[in-house]
């Protein structure tokens, strides 16, 4: 019985959309995190023909051949990258993206990896690392004697030192953007990589050709909003338990059927 | 004299197909645009079951075809950008290996070209029947109510939304697609207004699908007890009448 089989697609589905869902909201307190979304998409539909079905319009019901559909799939998982709230921490190396575009990090590996998340701090060398302790790129290494540590909205890091009136320029943030975010690859840890489908990084100074600027002392919030994400909770579950009842209906007709006694 | 159990079977095919249908649907109940279907039954003209000359003509049952019913659905928020959602009878339409398909689904993003896709990456046409590329560091995109899409003070294009006049040439092809399956063109929709930030959700009624759903398996249930009865029948008047004495 086909019902079985498309309903099973209907749970599957079903619990991919949990899945994501109790990740962004594990994810609510998460620096820089961007909520995702299932998206579905009907499965191929098996036309089986009728002579002369199509004959008539009546109004929005359209008769057409009997087509019968498989079911659900999952199409994709989306993310969406609209802007977080801004925190202000205080921090001096707290650093929020207002606007398009990603701080660059080195990964061991050699490989470049992007984040929104901007709470670094400086290592045991003063260099720039993030929360996991890789380096933030282009290198950004603070004096030991620095008093105070100023960064502009356009990634410029200047150090106060003891003594001087002036303000010393000890490096500059460059922001990575893509033409489209939403396809980055996510690999944990606040972290994503280029992928075919994001595009190659365009480097370029905060504030400029419409890249966002950095913003002192300030974290960005994750965009998940709580309301949303509980109500499409409750959506998804009920949606989950009708396709479950529709395998019991299945399985009644099933037995029906096989309770006949001639 | 087993014309009952031949109808009934009948009925009880056109009863699963039904329930196939309705799996579909709840299936589909959180899939963007998507349009709730219903099986269409009719008598068999072809084939009555009956001998030539009998009284009462007995009829089997077909399921003609499936009728879908493109009504609204509800509009949803979602804040993406190249969320586009459609307010009235129109499609969108997207460059499909095989020709021109239709959507409604209007969850649209960039590839890594730029160009506006939707979920599949094929590319979304505009008003020409050409591609629309967008440079997002140019600064945020405004998509109008009849699909003119912006960036700041600069005209980017006009997204396509077209309406077929009879809806029975459209002929689903899955992943939210359909395909035209005659000659009719469709034409431009000026009437249908597209929300920027917004998703259609199906248009699946719950209730009315489970209530269905009900529906079928209690039918299919008394067909069967009605088959179950007339072989009953059957085998108490064999019992009868091949009584000696």
């Amino acid at each position: 019985m086909q019902a079985l089989r498309t309903a099973a697609t209907g749970m599957a589905a079903q619990q991919l959309n949990v899945e994501v869902i109790s990740n962004n909201i594990a994810n609510m307190n998460t620096v820089g995190f961007k909520k995702q979304r299932a998206e579905f998409q009907d499965l191929l539909y098996q036309t089986i023909e009728r002579a002369g079905a199509q004959s008539s319009d009546q109004g929005t019901v359209v008769p057409t051949g009997v087509q019968v559909g498989g079911g659900v799939k999952a199409g994709s998982v989306y993310r969406i990258t609209h802007q977080g709230t801004l925190n202000a921490t205080g921090a001096k190396l707290d650093m929020a993206i207002s606007g398009r575009g990603y701080f660059q990090v080195l990964m061991p590996t050699g490989e470049t990896a992007y984040t929104r998340a901007g709470n670094f701090s400086p290592n045991d060398q003063g260099q720039l690392v993030t929360e996991d302790g890789y380096l933030v790129q282009p290198a950004v290494t603070i004096p030991e004697d620095a008093t105070d540590i100023v960064i502009s909205k356009s990634g410029q890091v200047q150090a106060i030192r003891p003594g001087q009136t002036e303000p010393e320029v000890i490096g500059a943030i460059e922001l990575a953007t893509f033409i489209n975010e939403g396809g980055l690859d996510a690999i944990g840890d606040n972290l994503l990589l280029e992928s075919a489908a994001s595009g190659a990084p365009t480097i370029g100074t905060p504030g400029t050709d419409g890249i966002g600027g950095i913003n002192q002392g300030y974290t960005e919030a994750s965009n998940v909003d709580a309301v949303t994400e509980i109500s499409a909770l409750i959506v998804a579950q009920r949606a989950y338990e009708m396709n479950s009842k529709v395998i019991t209906s299945a399985d009644e007709m099933l037995r029906t059927a096989s309770n006949l006694r001639s | 004299m087993d014309n009952a159990l031949y109808v009934g079977l009948s009925r009880q095919m056109t009863l699963r197909r039904e329930l196939d249908i309705v799996a579909n649907n709840i299936a589909n109940a959180d899939t963007t645009g998507f349009k709730v279907e219903s099986l269409m039954v009719e008598t068999e003209p072809m084939a009555p079951a009956h001998t030539a000359g009998a009284p009462r003509p007995v009829k089997f049952v077909i399921d003609r075809s499936v009728g879908r019913d493109f009504g609204q659905g509800g509009l949803r928020s979602t804040g993406a950008t190249f969320d586009l959602g459609l307010d009235g009878n129109g499609f969108f339409k997207v460059a499909a290996p095989g020709g021109e398909e239709y959507t409604r689904d209007g969850g649209f993003r960039l590839d890594d070209t730029g160009r506006l896709t939707n979920q599949q990456g094929l590319p979304v046409l505009d008003e020409g029947g050409g591609q629309i590329v967008i440079e997002p560091e140019d600064g945020p995109v405004s998509i109008a109510q009849d699909g003119t899409i912006s960036q700041g003070e600069e005209l980017l294009g006009k997204i396509a939304v077209v309406r077929f006049d009879n809806l029975t040439v459209l002929e689903k092809v899955g992943d939210n697609r359909y395909r035209n399956t005659s000659n009719q063109q469709p034409v431009a929709a000026p009437e249908v207004v597209m929300h920027q930030g917004m998703l259609e959700g199906s248009n699946v009624k719950p209730i009315s699908e489970i209530t269905r759903m009900i529906e079928v398996t209690r039918a299919y249930e008394s067909m069967a007890k009605m088959m179950d009865s007339n072989a009953e029948l059957s085998r108490r008047s064999i019992e009868r009448m091949g009584k000696l004495n």
